[in-house]
């Protein structure tokens, strides 16, 4: 056989076989793209449970149980099967999260339920709607808190590891007790300090040490922060809004809590 | 009248009427030319029909009508220059099947690519075609310009081919560049940023460029849209036309070259004779092409449904530097230099330099010859230049010269916040909630996938302690049960710091559900 016909016998050939590669992976189509669009699920749900750790933890709960007198729950039974009838939402659940994560609630549904009377209840979040997650975000975030939706109708269980004891160091630390009573007490929802907490509706707290020491003449910064804790109308930061920050801080925690607090406060330098 | 149409003149009128058919389309070649064009007889009429094809058709007249025979030796092109406009063409149609799912916007780009990958039948693999095309283009114009420079095709008549050549590769390194913006992956993102962020350190008008391809001070809307425009219009249009004049030199004026030493080598004349014998391009070098195309479109259908996967990141976010930023490998050079200096110097005006040598290098090398052996020192700086190339690209790679602090190593190589690594791959029933402490836990009582993890774990750990890295480490990671499919991982890292002696930690949170293993990533 003379060379131009081998090729034109070997050329054949081999688009022959890339035809049946063809067909062959177009069998194999839908299956790859029902697989391809679960996996892109699965990593938003991975997305927004990030997500949900760094924004929303500080409100609604590290598993969404809710922190009473600052955000309701999103993981419970109530929430899947009655929130929308409650508030009279025709859409899908899917919908009302992303519709409400977006904008925010400017007056809370359930005033009598949070401090300050639910005023504002919850930033907004779109970029849209002047608040720090895209749109995609927003979209990954509801996805996680779908997620929910097996455990909080008892479809699945999922185990519970023994509360982490602290190290003996960090026992003896008022600072680092001090930062546990900040997330714990859901101060971490609301401000802001480098590394800890990204709230948005009080003033960022990151370099509050200094600052305090400079609000109010003659105040020294400890007090300024203890005031500010206990009783948050004494002194209004500019820009913001009194009766926002929970009054009731003084009642809920102990003298020793509240020490380790002001004195984690004081090292945000 | 009827009676007297034999069958014969039946038969022969149709066929005659086909013929003339066929002659139009086939732009002068008849059905007995064209069997014997398929048996490899010789030409079955005078003038050759085959010659006239260069004449009356568009296609054919830009080609030549035959070589020199030892121009089309393959060890002389490796039909590199060939490969390289295959690979365009390729790039051409499936770009424009592309564009028909694309939304070139950033709130709209990523979820476009998702739909395609997941929405679209042959969506993934018209996605991996057009990527694997472009970095074949850019291999191969690559390697093209390496093999006219080592023949010495670049000489006396042949500069100004050599020079729409460098612009040809300039334009293709643009082409893919720009590009790699469009899904708006936290890959893109940033490669693009430091990209063009070269270009703001640019002397004098630095800031302008950098303006006018970004649209504002940062990549957003209008940098996108700009990058896609250049993408789709602009840059290919120029290629076409840079192409197109880059072909007419070859073609019409000055042939492939002939090998060096069979110009100017001591031969034999007959041999010279044989190799300087004419080969039509019809048949024989057509049906070669043809094949060439068959073999090429072969080879890229069975990598992109077999093995290559193009990549596709999370979304991206201008908020979040990714750890380990990679360029494009065919940009790691650049890469590389950076990291020996100052970015104006090595990232705008050693580049610049370089191409302009590169531009000039016909007019630099006055060396009349082109036989390797007669210009050994063009030869060994062409060679110490790819050298260079090779080594700046390894140095280019993320991980050389640059020191991230050891325990945000060890938990980025465990779990990268882009792609797989090993914790990813660990399969989802094998996490077993648990709090495991390095140098505590038992790794034998762990499941065996974790176990390999976890022990991998704490040799990077153990190593970097004794390494003086972490001193008096404290190792843990932490499993959750988080909800119904999904489970957190914490790896987390105390020591205290070696200078100021105080306690540092490092944590991530890392979370994994049941289905992310789907889907082939
Ligand atoms: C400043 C505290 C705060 C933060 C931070 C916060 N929320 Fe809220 N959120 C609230 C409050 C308060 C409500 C209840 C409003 C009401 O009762 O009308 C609410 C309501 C909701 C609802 C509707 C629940 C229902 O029962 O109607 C969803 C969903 C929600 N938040 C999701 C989120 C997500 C996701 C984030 C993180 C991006 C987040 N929230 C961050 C305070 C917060
Ligand atoms: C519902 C939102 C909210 C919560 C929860 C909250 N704060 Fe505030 N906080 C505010 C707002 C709004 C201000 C500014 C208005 C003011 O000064 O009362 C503020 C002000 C402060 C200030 C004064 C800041 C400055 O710059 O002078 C401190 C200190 C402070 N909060 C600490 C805390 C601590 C500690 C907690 C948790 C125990 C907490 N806050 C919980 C909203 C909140
Ligand atoms: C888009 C990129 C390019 C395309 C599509 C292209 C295409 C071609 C083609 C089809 C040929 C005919 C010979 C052959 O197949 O080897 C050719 C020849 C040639 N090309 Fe390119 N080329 C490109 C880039 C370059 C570059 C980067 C250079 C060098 C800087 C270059 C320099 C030359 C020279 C000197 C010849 C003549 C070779 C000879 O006569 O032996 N080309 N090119």
């Amino acid at each position: 056989m003379a060379r131009t016909q081998l090729e034109i016998f070997i050329g054949l050939l081999l688009v022959s076989i890339a035809v049946v590669v063809v067909i062959y992976v177009g069998f194999n189509e839908e299956n790859r793209m029902a697989e391809w669009t679960l996996a892109q699920e699965a990593g938003a749900i991975e997305v927004g449970a990030d997500l949900f750790e760094i924004n929303c933890s500080g409100c609604h709960g590290v598993k969404g149980e809710g922190i009473p007198g600052l955000a309701p729950p999103l993981s419970d039974q109530f929430f899947f099967t009655q929130r929308l009838q409650e508030v009279g939402w025709e859409g899908t659940l899917e919908d009302y999260i992303i519709a409400t994560v977006s904008t925010g609630r400017s007056v809370s549904t359930r005033p009598d339920q949070y401090v300050g009377g639910g005023k504002p209840a919850m930033p907004a979040w779109s970029q849209r709607f002047g608040g720090p997650l895209r749109d995609d975000q927003v979209h990954d975030l509801a996805a996680f808190v779908l997620n929910w939706e097996a455990t909080a109708l008892g479809k699945a269980e999922i185990s519970e590891l023994p509360a982490p004891t602290p190290g003996a160091e960090e026992a003896a630390d008022p600072v680092a007790r001090g930062q546990q009573v900040y997330v714990r007490g859901g101060c971490a929802g609301c401000h802001a300090i480098q590394g800890i907490s990204a709230g948005v509706v009080g003033p960022n707290l990151t370099q509050i040490g200094q600052v305090a020491a400079t609000r109010q003449d003659g105040v020294s910064a400890e007090d300024y922060i203890r005031e500010s804790v206990v009783n948050p109308g004494a002194y209004v930061v500019e820009g913001y809004q009194p009766n926002i920050m929970p009054q009731n801080y003084g009642e809920q925690f102990s003298n020793q809590e509240l020490d380790d607090l002001v004195a984690f406060l004081l090292a945000q330098e | 009248m009827i009676k007297n149409l034999s069958l014969q003149d039946l038969r022969s009128r149709a066929l005659e009427l086909l013929d003339q058919r066929v002659r139009i389309i086939t732009a002068g070649m008849g059905l007995k030319e064209l069997r014997a064009v398929m048996r490899g007889d010789p030409p079955t009429e005078k003038p050759n029909p085959r010659y006239r094809v260069h004449i009356t058709s568009f296609i054919f007249h830009i080609r030549p009508r035959y070589y020199q025979q030892a121009s089309t030796w393959f060890t002389h092109t490796f039909r590199l220059g060939y490969f390289t406009t295959l690979f365009f063409i390729i790039e051409i149609i499936t770009g424009l099947i592309l564009m028909i799912y694309y939304v070139p916007s950033p709130s709209e780009a990523y979820q476009s690519i998702l739909r395609l990958e997941g929405n679209v039948a042959f969506g993934s693999m018209l996605r991996d075609l057009h990527r694997l095309g472009a970095e074949a283009m850019v291999a191969f114009a690559a390697l093209h310009m390496l093999r006219t420079y080592l023949t010495g095709s670049y000489k006396k008549e042949r500069s100004f081919t050599w020079l729409t050549g460098v612009l040809l590769l300039l334009i293709t390194l643009f082409l893919s560049f720009s590009g790699y913006l469009l899904p708006w992956d936290q890959l893109a993102y940033w490669a693009v940023t430091i990209g063009t962020s070269m270009a703001e350190s640019a002397p004098l008008f630095g800031n302008e460029v950098n303006l006018l391809l970004r649209g504002a001070p940062d990549i957003g809307a209008g940098g996108l849209l700009r990058f896609y425009l250049l993408h789709v219009v602009l840059v290919p249009l120029l290629g076409i036309v840079v192409l197109s004049i880059h072909y007419y030199k070859v073609s019409r004026e000055h042939n492939i070259s002939l090998p060096a030493r069979i110009e100017e080598g001591d031969l034999p004349k007959d041999v010279k004779k044989e190799a300087t014998q004419r080969i039509d391009f019809i048949p024989d070098l057509l049906t070669h092409e043809v094949f060439l195309a068959c073999l090429t479109i072969f080879a890229m259908v069975v990598m992109v449904a077999f093995f290559y996967n193009a990549p596709l990141e999370h979304h991206a976010d201008p908020q979040k530097t990714p750890l380990d930023t990679k360029a494009p490998w065919y940009f790691l050079w650049i890469q590389g230099m950076l990291k020996l200096g100052d970015p104006t110097l090595m990232g705008v005006i050693l580049p610049t330099v370089i191409f302009a040598l590169l531009f000039a290098v016909p007019y630099i090398d006055r060396n009349p010859y082109r036989m390797m052996s007669k210009r050994p020192v063009a030869v060994t700086l062409g060679l110490l230049f790819v050298a260079a190339v090779l080594v700046l690209s390894y140095m280019g790679t993320p991980g050389y010269g640059i020191e991230t602090p050891a325990a945000i190593r060890i938990v980025q190589d465990l779990a990268p916040e882009e792609g797989v690594g090993a914790l990813r791959e660990i399969s989802f029933e094998q996490l077993e909630p648990g709090i495991y402490e390095v140098g505590k836990t038992d790794t034998t009582a762990l499941p065996p996938e974790l176990g390999l993890v976890f022990i991998e774990f704490e040799r990077r750990v153990n190593e970097a302690e004794e390494a003086g890295k972490l001193p008096g480490v404290q190792a843990v990671m932490i499993i959750e049960d988080w909800q119904a499919g999904l489970k957190k991982v914490t790896p987390r890292i105390i020591w205290s710091d070696p200078e100021s002696g105080d306690q540092k930690t490092f944590e991530k949170h890392i979370f994994l559900h049941r289905d992310r293993g789907l889907g082939g990533e």
